[in-house]
């Protein structure tokens, strides 16, 4: 088990490699000079001067991307001119920030997915189905930073249930309680859209696995009802899940870019809108490699998962 | 007679644990090399359990595998598929599974024509002529043309398959496992088809087979393969009545007879060798009651002794 | 194409779904013609004017732009945009996908390894870096979610050409003489294409919200042009003071999307032939019951007895009677071949006899099973789970796919006795490990941790005995277990089955279609054909002298190892489908002794000398009571 980690941790070298190289190829699309581009209303000469002596701005654009890749690997990732501090620690901070809402989203979203998902392939044409899939169709359909909104009117200004926005209250104290009161609406509405897609993955791998031969061999043998569906069919039904949780991350932590906007959370997704309106290119260059990798780690966590679960899996 | 087929030491062997760049990790030997001859006219048998390689062979008899050593002589001539549009008129090939070898969105007029069209250059008419000639042949009716594949059975597309070997007009045709898809009533239909078709156009067989009665009743002669080795070829009527090599003996033997006691052929609970982990000496030493040192050193070649035919065996079966 | 269209009207949401759109499209096509107000001049004294104001009907925004006048012309925008991000990416990733798919190798290792990494970004951050690099607006946008999308295509589209490319019909092109750009044309493209037409039609939807998304963000459409995520985006900040300046847009986005997602659906629907077929129904833990007509009562001491069991296929508006009335009994230690072609009922019938049929489509319509006396059929499902596996327990054909793939062979043997009685761990084990003994699988104390995968066929059909002896029941139902092995693992698997029955007194129901099978292992024999028994008696009566001509007529068309190169015989014709079987007898067109009586009213199985019966008016041979004895 060890060595599969460690292979899969080696095997992501280059993708890593070749995240920063699409980044670095995306930004090199920019017109015109180069500093200029990057700077843009931040550039005074002395700050395009300095921009050109750290990343080498006029040298090829190979050596570039090595000067570019070899700061990183320091931990150097640049300055944001906006903000004026580093890259790294502001993407850092934010990144936590983005994490607890899009966490607790991943969370909620896995589990009412699968269980929705089981519950309905278990009563297929049933009741519980219909339901089931009228609002799974309903959760894919509705744009999440609408649903915030429309949760905002109801549920904080109407009914005054949770706070408008923001992740703390200015004054006060930070305790789990007020994080949690405000974390509730916008993980929710991150978690609608992912709740349906899991859910209508989930049912129909269910609905693909209940027809196997193995299924009918459990009833066979007399196992209960309750632990064909939960027991032998989820399992397999979780190695067509798994992989698509792992997808499914990745849209959650995209949906938290307009949830963040919509509460007023200060995460990642917001910083990269601000950064991206006021063309603070470095930001934006700094924190999508951040969070790219740091997603690239979650779905290695997610292929372990998966070679524990499925022993077919060489590991 | 001349040799329509003929292969020297052909081979396969496909790697396991592909990388991006460098060697595999491991190559597992489907085929062992092998030589093998098929007259013109002939029907030749080819044997053996699942895994033995007999697909794979005949995948390369036709083109779509590559042989990793070895050459393939098809009327004299060396296997060349550069040009698809010569070589499909040299061999054919006949599909185990009758349904999946159809194009479910074309109709069987468009999957018959393909050949006349790609190979002979026919036009419209000639098409249509010959397309009736070879239906006619296999007892197809003409209205089935411009149906769909999953509108017919088993054997009606079986017998479609054939037809569509038969309008590349070669003189060849490997039938990779015709029947095993079908029901024995069907199955006695399509193989008699075969029989009167190889009469009446002259055609040469190699016919792929896990049924040795099958095998038996169409063959001339037989190649039994173990482990992707011929372990054993000789004339059909003598192959199964006297084998020399214990395994023949062994498949011979396990075959359910109506009227034959049941009684297991071999006494331990064997399997087959690891493809990866190839044993030294013959393969199928650790099965073999017959087995020795001797077997374990060395590989046994195939050779006939005394006026029998050829065996693989150091300790062969005496008749 | 018709009949796509069929269907997709048959499916009343979808066409719920495709009116809303048609709907939708016509008004954002004739919003230029139509008599609406200029949406972007401004006229700041009637800002936020609220829904149904006089000259506004949807009220209008912070800037006193006419909300209704914006709705359709964003509405406009936003649907262009959307298809053609999904034309774009459904386009190129499609094209992407088929090359990498059907050649395989090093281009396959090379492009989807590009695919990977683009896919290795959440997607956003990608299409972030995209608008990042190109700068706000909406055509930057619609190239950021179109590129962004065609990695999920390439890849999506790759899967299914790969499994196009390997089929049969594809080597069959090749060797009609056709060229690598000729098969991609014309045999994969077509089987392609229903795929593409469904990942596009499940992914407009998502396309559409996606560039709403950006312009929500402010970095699609630009102002004073809005699509409807920048009228979103906009309203955003009047959100508590003037709601309707968002839902107004939003719910538009809502319509849309729900729209296509539904109309999606039902072309999804539509286009997958499994759906057709009703194969990706979940069948019910036991088979559905409708028994019409009089419920045969128990007689005689059998330990199972058979009474005219009725088991149909309703599929759509066909029935199939696969199942047409099957009598058959069981006694305690005793061997019984059922033998028949495939589609004959067969294993039907011996699924029936649990409950295991699949259902839907599966229902049993009538007669009964009685277990010691006892009626299976109207039993109720917990009454049905505890005999399962206890008292009458069954072995498969296809070892590989009956075994549970994620679960150990112990723990799948444990289950077996926990299913019915308590068990502990040791216990469960060192019994488990003493079934595996039992059926001579070498080092059973290693084995019993092993994956179904790492065995090979004839030992894990060794593990499927196994598990049916794990609670001694009195019967095992035996459905093909050796068709899908190498005659050599055939002969094993018999013998052993063979040596269990003597030993423990198992009553055995054999199904198989091999006659050398029967003649080896079962004292009595029935066969079927088109979902009725045509002859039952002792098996070395009827083999040697078969009374039913179907019976006479297979035996002969099967070889037989040491009768050298011959012709066959065959039988002529097909079986007849069981949803248009004859009134009379099923075999009637393909037999040799039919006459007119024959097709005229159904042939009773009537008795033929002193153990045997035979479903025929013609047999074979004259009852010869000897031997049959």
């Amino acid at each position: 088990m060890a060595g599969y980690i460690l292979k899969r941790l080696l095997s992501a070298v280059p993708v890593l490699i070749g995240i920063s190289v699409i980044v670095f190829l995306i930004m090199a699309m920019i017109p015109g000079d180069p500093a200029t581009a990057i700077l843009g209303s931040f550039a005074t000469p002395e700050n395009v001067a300095a921009l050109n002596e750290d990343l080498g701005l006029d040298k090829p654009l190979v050596q570039r991307y090595f000067i570019w890749l070899g700061n990183m690997l320091q931990g150097d990732f640049g300055r944001s001119f906006a903000l004026n501090r580093p890259v790294l620690d502001e993407v850092t901070e934010r990144f936590n920030a983005t994490l607890v809402l899009a966490g607790s989203a991943f969370v909620l979203c896995t589990v009412f997915g699968i269980a929705a998902g089981v519950i309905s392939a278990a009563n297929q044409y049933g009741l519980a189905d219909k339901a089931i899939t009228f609002f799974v169709l309903l959760g894919i359909s509705i744009p999440s930073f609408f649903l915030g909104m429309m949760m905002i009117l109801v549920f904080a200004v109407n009914l005054r249930w949770f706070p408008v926005s923001g992740m703390w209250p200015i004054f006060g104290d930070r305790t789990i309680w007020v994080l949690l009161d405000h974390l509730a609406m916008p993980a929710t509405a991150l978690a609608v859209v992912a709740t349906g897609v899991v859910a209508r993955l989930s049912r129909s791998a269910m609905l693909e696995v209940l027809r196997q031969d193995f299924i009918r061999t459990a009833r066979a043998k007399g196992v209960h009802e309750r632990r064909v569906i939960w027991g032998h069919a989820l399992r397999a039904a979780m190695v067509a899940i798994i992989p698509v949780l792992g997808l499914q991350a990745g849209f959650v932590l995209s949906g938290a870019v307009y949830i963040e906007m919509v509460f007023q959370w200060p995460g990642v997704g917001r910083m990269l809108v601000d950064a991206i309106l006021r063309r603070d290119l470095l930001l934006v260059q700094g924190g999508v490699v951040f969070v790219a990798a740091c997603y690239v780690m979650f779905n290695i966590m997610v292929d372990v998962a998966q070679s524990l679960l499925d022993p077919r899996i060489k590991t | 007679m001349t040799e329509a087929l003929k292969l020297t030491g052909l081979s396969k062997a496909f790697p396991v644990g592909k990388r991006l760049f460098g060697p595999p990790r491991a190559l597992v030997r489907a085929v062992q090399p092998v030589d093998l001859v098929v007259q013109k006219g002939e029907t030749l048998g080819i044997v053996g359990e699942s895994g033995c390689g007999k697909s794979t062979l005949a995948r390369m008899l036709v083109g779509l595998l590559e042989p990793s050593s070895g050459r393939i002589e098809i009327e004299g001539e060396p296997l060349d598929n550069a040009d698809p549009a010569v070589f499909g008129k040299k061999i054919q090939y006949v599909f185990q599974d009758p349904i999946s070898s159809l194009n479910p969105r074309k109709t069987i007029r468009q999957i018959m024509e393909a050949p006349l069209k790609h190979l002979h250059r026919m036009g419209p008419a000639a098409r249509a002529d010959r397309i009736a000639e070879i239906f006619a042949a296999v007892n197809l009716r003409e209205e089935f043309l411009d149906r769909y594949p999953h509108e017919f059975s088993g054997g009606q597309a079986q017998r479609i398959g054939i037809a569509r070997a038969l309008a590349a007009d070669a003189r060849i045709l490997i039938l990779d496992e015709p029947v095993s898809a079908l029901d024995v009533s069907v199955q006695a239909q399509v193989l008699n088809l075969l029989a009167d078709l190889k009469a009446q156009f002259g055609l040469t067989y190699l016919f792929i087979s896990h049924d040795l009665a099958v095998v038996e009743a169409v063959s001339d002669r037989i190649a039994v393969l173990y482990f992707g080795a011929v372990v054993e070829v000789g004339p059909a009527v003598e192959i199964f009545a006297n084998p020399r090599h214990p395994y023949t003996k062994l498949l011979a033997d396990s075959a359910p007879v109506v009227g034959r006691a049941l009684k297991a052929p071999e006494g331990r609970e064997t399997e087959l060798p690891d493809p990866e982990n190839p044993p030294e000496g013959c393969a199928f030493r650790a099965r073999c009651p017959r087995a020795t040192a001797l077997c374990a050193a060395e590989v046994p070649p195939l050779t006939g002794e005394g006026g029998r035919h050829p065996a693989a065996c150091h300790h062969p079966l005496e008749a | 194409m018709s009949a796509f269209l069929r269907l997709l009207s048959r499916n009343r949401l979808a066409l719920g779904g495709l009116i809303v759109l048609v709907i939708v499209v016509i008004l954002a096509l004739l919003t230029p013609v139509l008599p609406l107000k200029p949406p972007n001049v401004t006229d700041t004294p009637n800002r936020f004017l609220p829904p149904f104001s006089e000259g506004a009907i949807l009220g209008t925004d912070h800037l006193g732009r006419d909300l209704l006048s914006r709705l359709m012309w964003g509405t406009r925008l936003s649907l262009a945009v959307g298809f053609a991000a999904a034309v774009i990416a459904a386009t190129i990733g499609a094209a992407i996908g088929i090359i990498a798919g059907y050649y395989g190798g090093r281009t396959d290792n090379v492009i989807m390894r590009g695919v990977d990494m683009l896919m290795a970004f959440p997607y956003i951050l990608l299409a972030l870096a995209i608008v990042a690099a190109l700068g706000p607006g909406l055509m930057n946008a619609l190239i950021a979610v179109a590129a962004v999308n065609i990695p999920f295509f390439a890849r999506n589209i790759r899967g299914v050409t790969v499994g196009i490319a390997n089929k049969e019909f594809v080597d069959a092109a090749k060797l009609a003489g056709m060229s690598d750009a000729k098969i991609i044309v014309t045999e994969v493209l077509p089987n392609v294409i229903p795929v593409i037409v469904i990942a596009m039609s499940t992914t407009v939807g998502w396309m559409i919200l996606e560039t709403a998304g950006l312009s929500f963000l402010g970095l699609g459409s630009q102002p004073p042009r809005a699509d409807l995520g920048s009228m979103l985006g906009e309203a955003r900040s009047a959100l508590i003071t003037n709601p309707h300046t968002s839902i107004v847009p939003g719910l538009m986005i809502l319509v849309i999307v729900m729209a296509i997602n539904l109309l999606g659906d039902g072309v999804r629907d539509a286009l997958d032939p499994r759906l057709k077929s009703g194969a990706l129904s979940r069948p019910m833990p036991a088979t559905m019951v409708s028994r019409t007509g009089p419920i045969p009562q128990p007689e005689g001491c059998d330990l199972l007895a058979v009474r005219d069991l009725k088991t149909q296929f309703h599929v759509k508006d066909r029935v199939y009677k696969a199942v047409g009335g099957v009598d058959l009994s069981l006694k305690p230690g005793e061997c019984v071949g059922l033998i028949g072609e495939s589609g004959s009922g067969k294993s039907v019938t011996a699924l029936s006899i649990m409950g295991l049929v699949a259902s839907p489509p599966g229902v049993i319509t009538g007669g009964a099973v009685h277990y010691r006396g006892e009626d299976l059929v109207g039993a109720s499902y917990e009454v049905l789970r505890s005999l399962r596996g206890r008292h009458v327990a069954y072995i498969f054909q296809d070892p590989q796919a009956t075994l549970h793939p994620l679960y150990t062979v112990g723990d799948q043997l444990i289950e077996a006795v926990s299913s019915h009685r308590r068990i502990g761990r040791d216990e469960g084990r060192a019994h488990a490990i003493d079934l595996l003994k039992q059926v001579r699988i070498p080092n059973a104390e290693s084995r019993i941790d092993s994956y179904p995968h790492e065995l090979s066929g004839g030992m894990r059909q060794r593990v499927g005995i196994a598990m049916a002896l794990a609670n001694d029941p009195e019967i095992i139902i035996a459905d093909e277990p050796t068709t899908a092995l190498d005659v050599t693992v055939q002969a094993q698997i018999l013998t052993l089955l063979d040596d269990l029955r003597r030993d423990r007194g198992l009553a055995i129901l054999f199904i198989t279609h091999d006659f050398g099978v029967v003649a080896q292992l079962c004292d009595r024999v029935a066969v079927m054909y088109a979902g009725r028994i045509v002859e039952k008696g002792p098996t070395d009566a009827i083999l040697n002298a078969p009374a039913h001509p179907y019976t006479s007529k297979l035996m002969a068309c099967v070889p037989e190892l040491g009768e050298g190169r011959r012709r066959l015989e065959a039988i002529p014709g097909l079986p007849p489908g069981v949803d248009q079987l004859p009134q009379g007898c099923a075999f009637a067109d393909r037999c040799h002794r039919v006459t007119e009586a024959c097709r005229e009213r159904a042939i009773p199985l009537e008795p033929h000398g002193a153990e045997r019966s035979v479903r025929c008016i013609h047999p074979v041979e004259a009852p010869r009571t000897e031997a049959a004895q």
